[in-house]
């Protein structure tokens, strides 16, 4: 993505109702949580997710309607990333 | 004519009022009045070392506090370095604020008003439409926020918005040595006991600095219900008892008042002062030991206390400490920003103690706190009336007096602790910051 472009909102018919908890039926199979994360800057509900042979974690952002699901292999990979890598996130969609 | 009664303007009065500062006379009017407002906050504010923040306030990468250094809003932060880093509180695009709150955790700071985005270490990072609207005409590097220069000691983080002002070791030219009674109260030092108190008082500033650079004459009079009803170890038939101590021409005062018979560091846990004796030198030992009351102040408006204050009436008292600081917002108005400070190491039972003493005492309700308010509120108020422009106060309490020549500490150190000495010193260095060229 370009740097400062825009991030790419998840359609409609995927995303949960306003105000909707971890129940929505988007996530399939059960999960625990929800735990918010919540600054000043943003607000994100974070939730484990078990799905029929394994589990992923869902972070949702509900005031940007965005949302993603990482598994073990993707999470594992954010833990050795240095805070440049997400700076650098930020730099090419700053998210406005 | 007095130095005060000159409706030309103060700044060419500030000559006249040195000299009578030296002499042991102050103007009312510096106490409630719009000139000294403007010229304190370009010409003291802008080139002293001001307080900022706890180190503990901000233990943890991305942790922020927001402060003040006279009008200006300051986000103090942890990078996620673990560095401590301070910018002000604006963002470089359209200037809004970017930390609304007072205090948050954040790797990046994002503007609510076009969304720039920043490292919590203060470069601008994210800017929306960024390839779209600004072409190549923007280079991010030049358009971080406004970094404020900071130093620190034993936890207490100071900025400056001087470029060019000494070192803070320098500014606070050996009062380190009386800090050490709040700062290092035993092996691990101390830390904030959660946020600080902090609420809009009708009040100047600089009532309270001059009250906690070792004003212990009131004690027994604005105070006296604290001796009566038996919350506060002292008396007074002894109450003058102790020392006075300042650092000549930086500003800094301590009082030191002591309670003839009173055991050495009475009101301490027997575990701290232990530790006490490997954080503190012989020297320190020796003024502290003895110590009933420390009240000092960092030059401008960073003031500490430290005393016993008994929970029941009657019953031994458990010493607290207090940090406050005297954030200026207008002639005659103030912010009032207290924190109570506890020895890190000690146990959690005493840091509780300490913090119900400290707030019977100290907090925003506290009687100690109650009782100065009402009459510094009361003086301030005094102070901009018209027929008080033309007044001046006596501060000759202690003007022959010899400095003690076998003080263990450094400074200019003299007996009893009831003087004015600290306070002409004080008022002597805020007038010198007031002439100063630009």
């Amino acid at each position: 993505m370009e740097p400062g472009a825009m991030p790419q909102e998840t359609p409609a018919s995927d995303r949960p109702e306003a105000g909707a908890l971890i129940t929505d039926p988007h996530v399939a199979g059960d999960q625990d949580g929800p735990i918010v994360i919540a600054n000043e800057f943003a607000d994100v509900i974070v939730s484990r997710v078990r799905t029929r042979n394994g589990m992923r974690l869902d972070i949702w952002s509900p005031r940007r309607g965005t949302r993603v699901q990482l598994d073990a292999v993707e999470l594992d990979c954010l833990s050795y990333q240095e805070p440049e890598t997400f700076t650098a996130m930020l730099e090419r969609t700053p998210g406005a | 004519m007095s130095a005060a009664d000159n409706s030309q303007g103060i700044t060419p009065m500030l000559a006249e009022i040195r000299e009578g500062i030296a002499q042991g006379r102050v103007p009312a009017r510096i106490f409630n009045d719009q000139e000294i407002f403007d010229l304190e906050r370009r010409k003291l504010f802008g080139k002293a070392w001001c307080f900022l923040a706890h180190e503990s306030e901000i233990p943890r990468p991305g942790d922020y506090v927001t402060r003040s250094i006279a009008d200006n809003s300051i986000i103090v932060a942890r990078d996620e370095h673990g560095n401590i880093c301070a910018h002000l509180n604006m963002c470089r695009h359209r200037g809004n604020m970017m930390c609304k709150s007072e205090m948050g955790n954040a790797s990046h700071f994002r503007c609510s008003y076009h969304g720039w985005v920043y490292k919590n270490s203060g470069e601008l990072v994210g800017v929306p439409y960024f390839k779209e609207g600004y072409d190549t005409r923007l280079d991010r590097k030049q358009w971080g926020l406004v970094e404020v220069r900071t130093e620190s000691y034993a936890g207490l983080v100071f900025g400056t918005l001087d470029p060019q002002a000494p070192s803070l070791d320098e500014y606070l030219g050996g009062f380190q040595f009386y800090l050490d009674i709040y700062l290092k109260q035993g092996l691990g030092g101390s830390e904030v006991h959660g946020p600080p108190d902090h609420w809009v008082a009708e009040t100047d500033w600089k009532i309270c600095a001059e009250n906690f650079s070792g004003d212990g004459y009131h004690t027994p009079v604005a105070h006296q219900f604290g001796f009566h009803l038996g919350y506060f170890p002292s008396s007074g038939a002894t109450h003058s008892e102790g020392w006075a101590v300042h650092i000549p021409g930086k500003g800094h005062s301590i009082g030191l008042g002591h309670t003839p018979g009173m055991p050495p560091f009475f009101g301490y846990p027997d575990d701290l002062v232990e530790q006490m004796h490997e954080s503190l030198s012989p020297q320190q030992l020796e003024v502290f030991s003895k110590t009933r009351t420390a009240v000092g102040s960092v030059f401008p408006n960073l003031s500490f206390l430290i005393q016993p204050f008994s929970l029941v009436p009657g019953e031994p008292g458990v010493r607290f400490c207090t940090m406050r600081l005297w954030h200026p917002l207008g002639p005659g108005r103030m912010e009032m920003w207290s924190w109570c400070l506890v020895p890190k190491g000690a146990s959690d039972e005493y840091k509780e103690e300490a913090y119900k003493a400290y707030t019977l005492a100290f907090g925003q309700a506290g009687t100690f706190e109650q009782d100065d308010f009402e009459n510094w509120t009361k003086v301030t108020r005094a102070a901009g009336g018209s027929l008080a422009q033309g007044l001046e106060f006596p501060y000759v309490m202690g003007l022959d007096r010899p400095p003690l020549e076998d003080w263990p500490g450094p400074g200019h150190a003299v007996s009893p602790y009831v003087t004015d000495t600290n306070f002409r010193n004080l008022w002597g260095t805020w007038a010198d910051y007031l002439a100063r060229e630009d």
